[in-house]
């Protein structure tokens, strides 16, 4: 009977054809992902407290077009920001992440629960009833006090 | 009784197909008739929610197969590698549509101008939540896309990774849920 005298896997790495396979892709993906979601989330944000910082985040999306204009077309406003800033964050991450974790291997049955809460937090930091106070207490740290 | 005349096995197979065909017509229906509606902006509503609704419907057979993922089972990877790409492909259409229409929603008099004027929070709490909640599909789509063209058919070695893209899968349908929900609400309450 053959007997594996020589397992030094990580986790559960597994091999397939001598080739290992590493869950680190996986997690830069993830990780990218939920960072640009973040930044989706923070830009939104703080572009609703003062309207200098709204036009600020606004200029980053002027790339896009409809991110400006008026009359009944409308346009898309401080949004483009708000995406070209999230994609940024994603599209440099994921590539990074990903040349320094391509052979690391993570627990992925750690990673889900983590994944999925901060998931939730995100989505729940888009609801403004519940997150605006909090929000407002954070900003006035920065002095940008809402009475 | 059996009728020999009748191959039981060939009808089923239709029936699910001509029940799934007729489905997805009619649905699509619900935004494709939008191009007959009296507004110069019928065709972006349309395009919107025909993407939207077809993201959904492909969103919803995909979690049908995550389920055999969640469970470690071996499934057709080739099959749900096209179906996943076509998936984020759909999800990608319903953002970009989503950023077209949303231009005409905050225009003059647009259904933004009477909302904040008549029912404010439809805007400030429902309009607020779904133009981010609708962008979180599309990337996770994409992670389990790449997920399942970087690791091939040896995903299938690896019982974490299939429960992982399973859960992504879930997770991108959940949103895709909430988005289309409450463009549904926006779209009924005010038009373009």
């Amino acid at each position: 009977m053959k007997t594996n005298t020589s397992n030094t896997k990580k986790w559960d790495t597994l091999e397939q054809d001598g080739i290992p396979i590493y869950s680190g892709p996986i997690v830069a993906a993830a990780l990218s992902v939920l960072l640009g979601l973040l930044t989706l989330v923070v830009t939104h944000h703080i572009s609703r407290l003062t309207k200098g910082l709204d036009q600020m985040i606004h200029s980053y999306g002027y790339w896009i077009p409809g991110s400006t204009g008026t009359g009944p077309d409308g346009s898309i406003g401080s949004y483009s920001g708000k995406e070209t800033l999230a994609l940024l964050v994603w599209g440099v991450l994921w590539p990074l992440l990903h040349y320094l974790w391509r052979k690391q291997d993570f627990s992925l049955s750690a990673l889900i629960p983590l994944v999925i809460w901060a998931l939730i937090f995100l989505m729940l930091g888009l609801f403004h009833p519940l997150i605006d106070p909090v929000v407002l207490f954070i900003a006035g740290f920065f002095g940008y006090a809402v009475p | 009784m059996t009728n020999p005349m009748i191959d039981s096995h060939q009808l089923t197979k239709f029936l699910i197909r001509f029940q799934a065909i007729c489905a997805l017509v009619l649905l699509i229906m619900i935004s494709g008739l939008d191009l007959f509606f009296p507004t110069q902006y019928a065709l972006k509503a349309a395009v919107h929610g025909i993407s939207a609704i077809s993201a959904l419907v492909v969103a919803t057979y995909m979690t049908h197969r995550a389920y055999f993922l969640l469970r470690g089972g071996r499934i057709h990877y080739e099959s749900l590698r096209n179906w996943a790409l076509g998936a984020t492909v759909l999800n990608f259409l319903g953002a970009v549509s989503g950023n077209w229409i949303y231009m005409r929603y905050r225009g003059q008099d647009g259904p933004r101008d009477w909302i904040l004027q008549n029912v404010p929070n439809f805007h400030n709490v429902l309009m607020e939540f779904k133009e981010f909640i609708s962008l979180f599909p599309f990337p996770l789509m994409v992670i389990a896309t790449f997920t399942l063209f970087y690791y091939k058919d040896r995903i299938n070695l690896r019982h974490d990774m299939k429960q992982f893209m399973a859960i992504l899968m879930m997770a991108a349908w959940f949103f895709l849920m909430l988005g289309f929900m409450s463009g549904l609400i926006l779209a009924k309450l005010r038009f373009v």
